[in-house]
């Protein structure tokens, strides 16, 4: 099997529903396909570095699979293509040949059913960072 | 009148490349933190003999930033102020 990742821009206007609805409709792609799903990452909002259809924010999501047949990558593009909420996609293929063993390891390692936020990313040791950061420019203001 | 301009040879320390001096550190089209280091501020690509990369790792580097400007997480010019 082969290994890719799809990042693709929403649209921010885009309702709550609507993101979850494209993100079932990833995953059921994925899944009609015969692929393995691995993780999908919701990287929140983030300022485009270009405009594109006139909006200079989208909201970003990283979806990594594996496929079996390029059919399902051309399916995947296809309905982002259509889909009127996604700006912009890019697929990269991470891994040409991805073993079973390879597979099933990645499977154990990471919930594949669940979105993963950025901010609750299994790397980062603290669990609330934002807590810290307000606490940094509290201190901060003190100094001054 | 201009002086004679006096060509003075600066030696410069050969800069080696830090993928190569630090083998942990990965090119990713999506770690914009890094491959900011190796655009001008107007959103060029950096040139091998200012960045001191490797052509490997040039090459490399030169792949993900036009990733990474693709799916607009890096931008292809800036302009104005």
């Amino acid at each position: 099997m082969r290994r890719y990742e799809t990042i693709f821009i929403a649209n921010p206007d885009l309702s709550e529903e609507d993101q979850n609805a494209l993100q079932e409709k990833v995953r059921s792609i994925v899944a009609s396909f015969k692929g393995e799903f691995v993780k999908l990452e919701d990287w929140g909002l983030r300022k485009l570095s270009y405009q594109i259809r006139k909006s200079s924010r989208g909201r970003y999501f990283l979806v990594d699979y594996l496929a079996e047949a390029p059919a399902l990558v051309r399916e995947l593009e296809r309905t982002l293509r259509l889909n009127d909420g996604v700006l912009k996609f890019l697929t990269v293929k991470t891994s040409a040949r991805v073993t079973s063993e390879q597979i099933q390891a990645l499977k154990a390692a990471s919930p594949a059913d669940k979105t993963i936020r950025l901010e609750e990313r299994p790397a980062a040791p603290e669990p609330t960072p934002a807590p810290v950061e307000a606490a940094k420019t509290e201190a901060g203001g003190e100094e001054k | 009148m201009k002086p004679p301009m006096k060509r003075r040879r600066t030696f410069q320390r050969r800069k080696v490349c830090v993928f190569c001096a630090d083998s942990g550190m990965k090119i990713d089209y999506k770690d914009v933190k890094t491959l900011n280091h190796f655009v001008t501020e107007r959103g060029k690509i950096l040139p091998r003999r200012i960045s001191g990369n490797c052509a490997k790792h040039q090459r490399d580097i030169t792949q993900a930033i036009k990733k990474a400007r693709n799916i607009s997480l890096l931008a292809f010019s800036v302009f104005g102020s």
